[in-house]
């Protein structure tokens, strides 16, 4: 009874441990292990600013990333990275400074969590977008992305002028 | 309609009455481009005064990794003399406490360990042998303290040490976890005062609700901490749906103030359409902090705060510092607690206006000044680490 107990007490503590972490299955990795294999791969960054017990961060897990058609999208054409908003976790940034993961909340002036930023394979930001986002906003902004409109257009002239 | 006008001017015109500042100095003495100066720390703790000399510390790559560095001004000085470096390995958040007649202590990760040293002249001593990070420092009367976030099994928690000091000699007397079981979750990001009575408070953020809440717990000898309790009045819970676990909360700072109280200062996202925001509580003496208290005023509101901290002193005064960009770029703010509410958020001069001012640390001295040391970020000269006084008026 006791081994049964605590068999459900550890489950209970993992599944809160999971909470608002990055969506389950996705290959979400450091952000100084995504900017190297996106050097490598020449893929661009999908950077996942998320928070510690974040309710829309959850929310979107649930309602967005557990669809298979985009979790492959996502996984097959960009390096995924997840950085925690309030963590002392180090990472550097491309310019060779080395800052918090909380740091780099303050310089993408994230307001809110989920933040969804996309960089490029030398880690150039293209486009940040803050909240929860529906399965087809993550494919327009996929489009908007490794189709290179971003060179041309902002996000809302191309989301304005999609067909 | 001219007087509405001038209305909204004076309303939008930074206040910037409380204080007379002196001009403002540049503490570092290399810059450039590709050099990144941080003053981040547990606590916020990168400046102190001893005697009538102040104490600066930061981190930065000049050398082509991180090292930390500490810079000292004798107040008739007219400039910060060169900077001494403190670490050989790769060096993080360093704080520094004021020891009197000039002499500091400063403290920093160094290599994954915690070390701490007696300046000018002390050897450096490893505080710990286990992984640690995010150390701080508090002292009253000859009982000096540091505390840290050192690692214990899959996570880290908070351990408090008192510390030995025998002329420029430093040594740890004894280190206690403040909780003896084992972490559930993460801590870090510690905060140590040391009241008038003697009584030790320690304030970290903790993981253990399954999101970022501020905890604080308090001793009476230093050794033997009471279970911990939230720094935050607002409780954990999921959002409707069973969404996340709550809001929140990170950074907390304290500061003994008045003649046995302790304030905090910290972080807060509870209104999580506006980013952080700066939020206090206080602990008169009963070793409880009370209600949260919201400390940037309304013109701040709609806007995320960053890198705040709190400093008090024995006489009640009480300062809330951070930076936020209200006026289009990172300036450095303040706002006085006048017993009963914190004022009008007031602009540090010289780390207000174009360009990027950020990432305040500062202290009160015995005799009742401001020292405040913020970045001034320039990406084509490089970032200057800044230091300006500011007397009562």
């Amino acid at each position: 009874m006791k081994l049964i107990k605590m068999l459900l007490a550890a489950g209970c503590m993992w599944a809160g441990a999971v909470l608002a972490d990055p969506p389950k299955g996705y290959p979400f990795v450091s952000y100084d292990a995504g900017l190297k294999a996106a050097h490598a791969s020449g893929k661009p960054i999908f950077l996942y600013f998320g928070r510690y017990g974040c309710a829309w961060c959850d929310h979107t897990n649930k309602k967005t990333f557990s669809d298979a058609a985009l979790k492959k999208l996502y996984t097959q054409n960009y390096e995924l990275v997840y950085v925690d908003a309030e963590s002392g976790k180090r990472l550097t940034l491309p310019s060779g400074e080395r800052i918090t993961e909380a740091e780099l909340g303050v310089r993408l002036q994230a307001f809110a969590t989920p933040l969804f930023v996309y960089l490029t394979p030398q880690g150039d930001k293209i486009v940040q977008i803050p909240g929860f986002k529906t399965v087809q906003d993550f494919r327009d902004y996929d489009r908007y992305v490794r189709g290179g409109h971003y060179k041309q257009k902002t996000l809302l002239e191309f989301l304005g002028s999609k067909s | 309609m001219r007087a509405a006008a001038l209305l909204l001017v004076v309303l939008a015109w930074p206040a910037q009455a409380a204080w007379e500042w002196s001009a403002p100095l540049t503490v570092n003495s290399v810059q450039g481009a590709a050099i990144y100066p941080h003053i981040e720390s547990a606590n916020r703790q990168g400046v102190a005064v001893s005697g009538d000399t102040v104490g600066v510390v930061w981190e930065d790559n000049r050398d082509g990794s991180p090292q930390c560095y500490l810079a000292m001004k004798p107040a008739a000085a007219a400039a910060f003399q060169p900077e001494i470096r403190l670490s050989r390995a790769d060096c993080f958040e360093p704080v520094v406490l004021a020891l009197g007649d000039g002499r500091f202590v400063a403290a920093w990760e160094e290599a994954g360990t915690v070390h701490a040293r007696v300046l000018p002249g002390g050897p450096a001593l490893q505080l710990t042998k286990a992984e640690a990070a995010q150390v701080t420092l508090a002292m009253r009367g000859d009982a000096l303290y540091a505390a840290w976030a050192e690692q214990a099994g899959r996570f880290r928690r908070i351990v408090v040490a008192r510390l030995a000091l025998k002329a420029d000699a430093l040594g740890v007397k004894a280190a206690h976890p403040v909780e003896a079981r084992a972490p559930s979750d993460e801590q870090g990001w510690p905060a140590l005062a040391v009241a008038g009575d003697g009584s030790v408070s320690v304030a970290w953020e903790d993981r253990r609700s399954r999101h970022t809440v501020p905890m604080v717990s308090h001793s009476r000898d230093g050794e033997r901490f009471a279970p911990p309790v939230r720094l935050t009045d607002i409780k954990s819970g999921s959002a409707p749906g069973g969404l996340g676990a709550g809001t929140g909360a990170m950074r907390p700072t304290l500061a003994a103030w008045g003649a046995k109280g302790v304030a905090a200062v910290w972080l807060d996202k509870r209104d999580f359409l506006s980013g952080y925001d700066v939020f206090a509580a206080f602990d008169a003496g009963a070793r409880r902090f009370g209600k949260n208290v919201r400390v940037q005023d309304n013109f701040g509101d709609n806007m995320a705060q960053w890198h705040a901290l709190v400093v008090g002193d024995g006489g009640g005064r009480l300062v809330a510092l951070w930076d936020d960009a209200r006026d289009g770029t990172p300036d450095v703010w303040l706002s006085d607690w006048d017993g009963e509410a914190f004022g009008d958020d007031v602009a540090v001069p010289a780390a207000h206006g174009p360009g990027a001012q950020s990432d305040p640390v500062a202290t009160l001295d015995a005799a009742g000044f401001l020292h405040v040391v913020w970045l001034d970020r320039d990406e084509t000269t490089g970032t200057r680490v800044r230091y300006a006084r500011a007397s009562p008026r």
